[in-house]
């Protein structure tokens, strides 16, 4: 783990009298009869202040305390959550929530993890550096500000535009968890974010609307200058689209919307697919199934970065490594559970920050439309699904049809059909052009030979 | 369900005196309306894996959300707990909006509603047999297991059977600066199951859920039937489906769950917020002909037991029946009080909201097409070539653009007036206006589907959809 010298330790959101709450409720659930239980005890703080044209729109403020218990008692398991954490009341829910564990049918597979595999570090929350004090620091006009700072609406040539609708936002959460078996881990974060969304409105009355956004766990890291002119110029660009003939193309796919191909496939490295024989991986650990080009890391522990955790929600410590290497399976992400019904090592239970590797030199995603030659730059995805079981997929796409290395005009309507294992044999390039502001890390990529509907 | 006034004044805590107060001190900085939305929910699910009910939980969520308007503008702030202070601090958080308005508003002044009265019980629309938080949790495992086991009685090919039963009761109570008090308490249930399923080494999964607003009456054995009939029925065709070729083709949507037409293509781009704001592309079309002749489009809250049932939306409007396209002609948008305040319009009752964390929006409810007068088998019967779809996942719409999406389990191709071959995992887009220009023919078989549609616009809300057997020209269809 890459650490930050300069880590925060400001107090987070959770008091003294919180984590001891927290504590004693554990206690307690083990009295009233369960064998073992875990607390994660979670509070938050977000404020979003929204224009509209330029003007304030909306102001709101969510503050959330929860505690989630889950209670092992006699071989039996159950989940329980509540917002009411009055002294008073928490008994009378550790007595109700026990009471139905002891109808649940037996499960031998439930069990804490063991202590060997959870998370050591985490004991202030903060040791990642994501935990920016000023989020407790900044008034309510200085959000404001910001928000109504980062509106163009009116200011300059934006014309066309008829509706912008701007939310600056900034939140801390605090998580802690707590074990019978000694576990004790927190995680404290901090975001700020803004994102924009325009609309534009053509000579003949169409309209076509885009988003741009920017975040940081640092406020200092948050830029909202440009965002409100980049989805202007982004909705503008997609003005007079045409159609292009139903076929095969080759498929470059923006950065911004190129994680919508990668989850699927995480998701069927997922014990709970495995597990119930709904993925189309099953039975591929250590196989090659996908192009050699293709590289997927968890960059899970990334100090400073934008969706690192040091711990799952089972207190389990993340892992750094490889998920699919050049193309080999090389993890399933299975919890303590999952494990132990697959009679399988357990590992995460999910990926924290997947990053996909770059394929060749570094490169952004002109260098990657000039590389790939012709074909249609899909910037955005509209609905569409996959069959977990058999990895064929059907997606809605907009874009650009580009040829040359350059783009030339705008298409949409589209359709993009395939199957996942045959998509990511046809890896053409991966870039380099990943944004800071990014949790899931998926580069501009091309493909070979894609089938479009249009 | 409705209970007394005092039960819903007990749970939270509160009276009269004390909702006022709090009305008040959220338009202490100049905001012209407030109210308050309390919400009291337990949600229960039961999990059945590997054959045995082996997991479930209860979570409980207790709130009050208030909100302040300065014309069209809103704060909104939210208490966890219910005592005065912290329900103080909320109300002063959601009145900075009238301090933080930069600019004053001209848009148009509603006249105030007229109060219209404490909700009737008689009136109810999702009446309890059997109060969920009443029945004991070690009566409702065994119907997890029988829907396994007729299942497997009925299929020999089944490898896995998840099935979940989830049920939420919330105590609502809404307050507001006119005085007006309005109370009710909504079930939710919903009975799902998946399946998967071998063949010759190849794998397929299919799914059954039905969800209403009522009480433990809604187990039966016949409900059991009919999901582990619709899970297992298809399944040959299922594995010997392939994807169609691409393209521009005629789309006959079946009776029922077709109605995800409906809601993506028109009911998000009539939904008033997103007009009001310039963003939908049916912004300027009110009182134009968007459809052909004859097809009248609702939004429903009044169907008795239906997931989009609303007997007080929530924000105290009555659930009502919007007909949003009469004989083709676009006569109303989806509103909430703000929406309708900005157009002079009384609201139509499609405040609704996830939970107290979230301030209302104009939401969809029970969305569907009248029935027409043509023969379903004679609309198949009338394409040569072209594709029919009855089995569906999810949808989803570009509001500025219109272009709107609906993702395809199952159907089968058209050739000849005949369905022939079976197809599956299919995506068909299409463009909201041009689609509904498109409609060639409409069915006389209404059906509203009782699955467990849940709407997702920021926030989740159940709706239900229906539509009779529809005939679209010159949608595009995903494929090879």
């Amino acid at each position: 783990m890459k650490m930050n010298k300069d880590i925060q330790t400001a107090s987070p959101l959770l008091t003294a009298q919180e984590t001891d709450f927290a504590q004693a409720s554990l206690e307690q659930a083990l009295r009233l009869g369960a064998q073992h239980a875990r607390i994660t005890l979670n509070k938050s703080r977000a404020d979003l202040y929204g224009t509209l044209n330029g003007s304030l729109d909306k102001v709101t403020r969510n503050v959330d305390r929860a505690m989630t218990v889950s209670l092992f008692a006699d071989g039996r398991f159950g989940s329980f959550s509540t917002n009411r954490l009055q002294e008073g009341q928490i008994r009378s829910f550790l007595e109700q929530s026990i009471a139905m564990v002891r109808m649940m049918a037996p499960d031998p597979c439930r069990s804490l993890p063991a202590p060997t595999r959870t998370e050591k570090q985490a004991q202030e929350g903060t040791e990642l550096g994501l935990y920016d004090p000023a989020c407790m620091q900044i008034d309510g006009d200085e959000k404001r500000e910001t928000a109504l700072g980062a509106s163009v609406f009116g200011r300059f040539a934006t014309e066309g535009l008829i509706s912008e609708e701007g939310e600056y936002s900034d939140s801390v959460t605090d998580t802690l968890i707590l074990d019978s078996n000694g576990l004790r881990c927190r995680h404290c974060e901090t975001s700020f974010e803004y994102g924009v969304e325009a609309t534009v409105q053509d000579t003949d009355g169409n309209r076509y609307s885009d988003y741009w956004w920017d975040a940081a766990p640092q406020r200092v890291d948050l830029v909202t200058d440009g965002c409100a002119e980049k989805a202007f110029r982004l909705a503008k660009a997609q003005q007079r689209p045409r159609r292009i003939a139903s076929g095969k193309y080759n498929l470059v796919l923006d950065t911004e919307c190129a994680g919508k191909l990668v989850s699927p496939v995480i998701n069927a490295l997922n014990g709970y697919a495995i597990q119930q024989k709904n993925s189309f991986l099953l039975d591929k650990l250590g196989e090659k199934v996908f192009s050699d080009k293709l590289v997927i890391i968890d960059a899970a522990r990334q100090a400073g970065m934008s969706g690192s955790r040091l711990f799952d929600s089972e207190g389990v410590a993340t892992q750094e490594g490889p998920v699919i290497d050049h193309g080999v399976i090389r993890k399933y992400f299975l919890n303590t559970y999952m494990a132990a019904k697959l009679q399988m090592t357990p590992t995460v239970e999910d990926i924290t920050r997947p990053l996909l590797l770059p394929v060749g030199p570094a490169a952004d995603r002109a260098s990657i439309l000039r590389e790939t030659g012709e074909g249609v730059l899909v910037t955005g995805f509209n609905g569409g699904n996959s069959n977990a079981a058999t990895g064929n997929f059907s997606f809605g796409v907009d874009g650009f049809y580009f040829r040359g290395g350059e783009i030339l005009h705008p298409v949409r309507e589209m359709l993009i059909t395939g199957n996942f294992i045959d998509l990511w044999n046809h890896l053409l390039l991966a870039g380099s052009d990943i944004r800071r502001a990014q949790t899931r890390l998926i580069p501009t990529l091309a493909f070979e030979g894609v089938d479009f509907s249009a | 369900m409705i209970q007394e006034e005092s039960h819903y004044l007990n749970t939270f805590e509160v009276d009269e005196p004390l909702l006022s107060l709090l009305a008040q001190s959220g338009l202490e900085q100049g905001g012209d309306y407030c109210d308050l939305f309390f919400e009291d929910t337990s949600f229960h699910t039961l999990n059945l894996r590997d054959g045995r009910v082996a997991s479930g939980g209860f979570h409980i969520d207790h709130g009050v959300g208030i909100r302040v308007l300065k014309g069209e503008k809103t704060g909104y702030a939210y208490a966890e707990s219910t005592d005065a202070a912290s329900m103080r601090d909320a109300a002063r958080v959601a009145a900075g909006i009238a301090r933080g308005t930069l600019r004053p508003e001209a848009g148009q002044e509603a006249s105030r509603p007229k109060p219209s009265g404490r909700p009737n019980p008689r009136a109810d629309r999702y009446p309890m047999e059997a109060d969920w938080r009443t029945v004991p949790s070690a009566t409702l495992a065994p119907w997890l297991e029988r829907l396994e086991e007729k299942i497997r009685q009925k299929e020999s090919r089944v490898a896995k059977v998840m099935a979940s039963l989830s049920f939420q009761v919330s105590d609502i109570l809404m307050y507001n600066a006119y005085g007006e008090m309005k109370y009710d308490t909504r079930p939710y249930a919903t009975l799902a199951v998946s399946a998967v399923f071998t063949q010759n080494g190849k794998i397929e999964n299919k799914s059954a859920s039905r969800s209403w607003m009522c009480g433990a009456e809604m187990l039966t054995e016949s409900l059991l039937d009919r999901l582990a009939g619709d899970v297992v029925s298809g399944i040959d065709a299922r594995f010997e489906a392939r994807r169609p070729k691409g393209g521009k083709m005629s789309v006959v949507m079946g009776a029922g769950a077709s109605g995800i037409l409906l809601h993506e293509a028109m009911g998000h781009a009539f939904e008033a917020d997103f007009n009001r704001k310039g963003q939908s592309v049916f912004s300027d079309k009110m009182g134009q002909q968007v459809c052909p002749k004859g097809i009248t489009v609702v939004d429903d809250g009044t169907i008795r037991g239906n997931r989009g049932a609303v007997n007080f939306d929530d924000e105290g409007v009555p659930g009502q029946r919007t007909v949003m396209v009469d004989d083709g002609v676009l006569t109303s948008y989806l509103h909430d009080r703000i929406s309708a305040r900005f157009y002079g319009v009384a609201p139509t009752g499609n405040g609704r909201r996830e939970s107290f964390r979230c301030m209302p929006l104009p939401r969809m409810r029970a969305t569907y097409m009248e029935s027409g007068d043509a023969q379903p088998e004679a609309i198949v019967a009338s394409v040569k070539k072209g594709i029919y779809v009855d089995e569906f996942a999810n949808g989803q719409v570009k509001i500025g653009e219109g272009d709107f999406t609906f993702y395809v389990k199952s159907g089968f191709l058209i050739e000849d007036g005949r369905l022939t071959r079976p197809v599956k995992d299919i995506n068909i887009i299409g463009n909201g206006p041009q689609a509904l220009a498109d409609i060639a023919a409409v069915g006389n078989d209404l059906k509203v589907d009782d699955a467990a549609w849940t709407c997702g616009k920021g926030q989740s809300c159940p709706v239900s959809c229906g539509i009779p057997t529809v005939l679209i020209n010159n949608l595009t269809v995903g494929g090879e």
